[in-house]
């Protein structure tokens, strides 16, 4: 089976682009990892996108990038997976190259949410959920969010304080990072300061939307960073039928995987790129993955461990609540960030020396999760 | 809300019909069509007790826009009497009642409604006993 390696990747800065559509952002983020990849022929285009039917009226993604890049005739699709979409859509393109049946892929995540109302963006990203079990009892995606963080800081009698350190490390990175929705660093006191939009979630601990795509270029040839391994599991779609919905299976699940098959030490891992689209969500993938104890990931943020200057940098970009997260742009975002890191161009958000890196995208309340492991080729 | 969606399901939002395992006895709510613990495709209705104790609670001020007409919200996760875990609205609930251990009981609610001439969808909630 071939490798897999990152032969470029393309950023459009997250943010609110009310003069740009849905395609706009997928071609503008194509072309850029396309000049940056260079002369190459790309055999297939894969779209990871969560809500472009119900919030932009669009679907078949893939033959409309094909097409807006000038490429009919190429194989194309979109695979959905909701806020994981990104991270399927790299995953789908590792699958399309290891196979061996193309060369040279191209993966764009996005999604254009600044265009529809809130109240019906809610709806919209509720669909990670049951329709019929979930939605029907006026649930949002937050608010399952906000439950179980309570259920968390009730079962480990930890407070919400140290839950907070996660948005706050998040915006502090974002500070340098030309791409990120929110360059600007806040305290755990303006955290504090900030509404509840469904408690203990405040307005300054949730991801925000935003308008957004990332392009990553996968090929068969060797370039400057590879993917070891890309790894996927599932956890049951409905929060509340889990035995225990404090425990991430998915991410417990893809992460493991996915270190057996790259042979990499957990421990030696230079940064990790969290879905820390909530607090709570931060918190329970770490501990997921091993990186904290059940029910100490708080402290051990508060403590500076993933700091960008502490033992195990995480969101140097600043994640999904200072980047921002374009639903089903996110996890094309981070793997996107990861080849800054290892390829030596992150400019500021630079982390030294970095050799080996992890991305972990997540769908629903860590239904899907999607795990990559790439390095720098030495 | 979709109305057939809705009629289609009307048994289990006002009574909590959910499922069990004629195999090895597993309960669910929402109901199952393959049990989870042991596989067994041998699934019967089963009728969820309507008491239990609230697990987790959110106030949720801008829920989706089927609902935009009712903020906030107050949603909760109940364990059911028979161990069962299941998420609903709280009803009548003044915030300073609602709290982690509190009982409650499921009764028979508005859900929602489409608009001033169409279907108004009915559904259990939970209230403080």
């Amino acid at each position: 089976m071939s490798k897999v390696y990152i032969k470029s990747v393309g950023v459009v800065p997250v943010g609110e682009h009310w003069n740009k559509s849905l395609t706009d952002l997928m071609v503008e983020a194509s072309l850029n990892a396309l000049k940056n990849a260079g002369n190459v022929k790309i055999d297939r285009i894969v779209v990871g996108n969560m809500m472009s039917g119900y919030l932009n009226n669009q679907e078949h993604l893939g033959a409309l990038l094909a097409s807006a890049l000038g490429m009919k005739g190429t194989d194309a699709l979109k695979v959905e997976a909701a806020c994981g979409s990104g991270g399927m859509a790299v995953h789908e393109g590792y699958v399309s190259v290891k196979s061996g049946e193309f060369e040279n892929v191209l993966v764009v995540g996005v999604e254009k949410m600044k265009d529809t109302d809130t109240s019906v963006l809610t709806k919209a990203l509720a669909m990670a959920e049951s329709a019929e079990f979930t939605q029907v009892v006026g649930a949002s995606f937050i608010s399952l969010n906000a439950l179980l963080m309570k259920m968390y800081m009730n079962r480990y009698n930890v407070q919400e304080e140290y839950l907070d350190n996660f948005p706050v490390i998040a915006h502090k990175n974002a500070v340098t990072a030309p791409h990120a929705q929110f360059r600007k660093a806040f305290t755990l006191e303006d955290v504090k300061r900030s509404p509840y939009l469904a408690e203990p979630i405040r307005l300054l601990s949730s991801a925000p939307s935003s308008d957004g795509a990332a392009a990553v270029v996968l090929s068969s040839k060797p370039s400057d960073v590879e993917i070891l391994a890309s790894e996927v599991s599932t956890n049951e779609l409905i929060l509340s039928q889990r035995e225990n919905p404090l425990r991430f299976e998915a991410t417990e699940k893809a992460f493991k995987k996915a270190v057996e098959k790259s042979s990499i030490d957990p421990a030696k891992v230079d940064f990790l790129e969290i879905h820390d689209a909530f607090p709570i969500v931060a918190a329970l993938s770490l501990e997921a993955m091993g990186y904290s104890e059940e029910g100490k990931a708080g402290y051990d943020a508060a403590k500076g461990k993933y700091n960008f200057e502490g033992d195990l940098p995480i969101l140097t970009f600043g994640g999904l609540k200072a980047r921002g997260h374009p639903v089903g742009g996110t996890g094309a975002y981070q793997v996107a960030e990861a080849y800054m890191q290892l390829s030596g161009t992150a400019g500021k958000n630079q982390v030294q020396g970095a050799k080996v890196g992890i991305t972990q995208n997540v769908g629903g309340v860590d239904t899907t999760s999607v795990v990559h492991v790439m390095r720098r080729v030495s | 809300m979709i109305p057939i969606a809705y009629w289609r399901n009307r048994k289990l939002y006002t009574r909590l019909i959910g499922s069990r395992c004629k195999k090895c006895g597993a309960e669910y709510y929402p109901p199952v069509k393959v049990c989870k613990k042991c596989g067994s495709a041998e699934i019967e209705e089963k009728e969820m007790p309507k008491t239990g104790t609230i697990v987790s609670f959110t106030k949720l001020t801008e829920p989706p826009v089927d609902f935009k007409d009712y903020a906030p919200v107050y949603l909760a996760m109940i364990r059911l009497d028979n161990g069962i875990l299941v998420l609903g609205q709280l009803a009548d609930a003044e915030s300073e009642e609602i709290k982690i251990g509190a009982k409650v009981t499921a009764t028979i609610r508005k859900w929602t409604e489409d608009g001033q001439s169409g279907i108004i969808y009915y559904g259990y909630k939970f209230k403080i006993i």
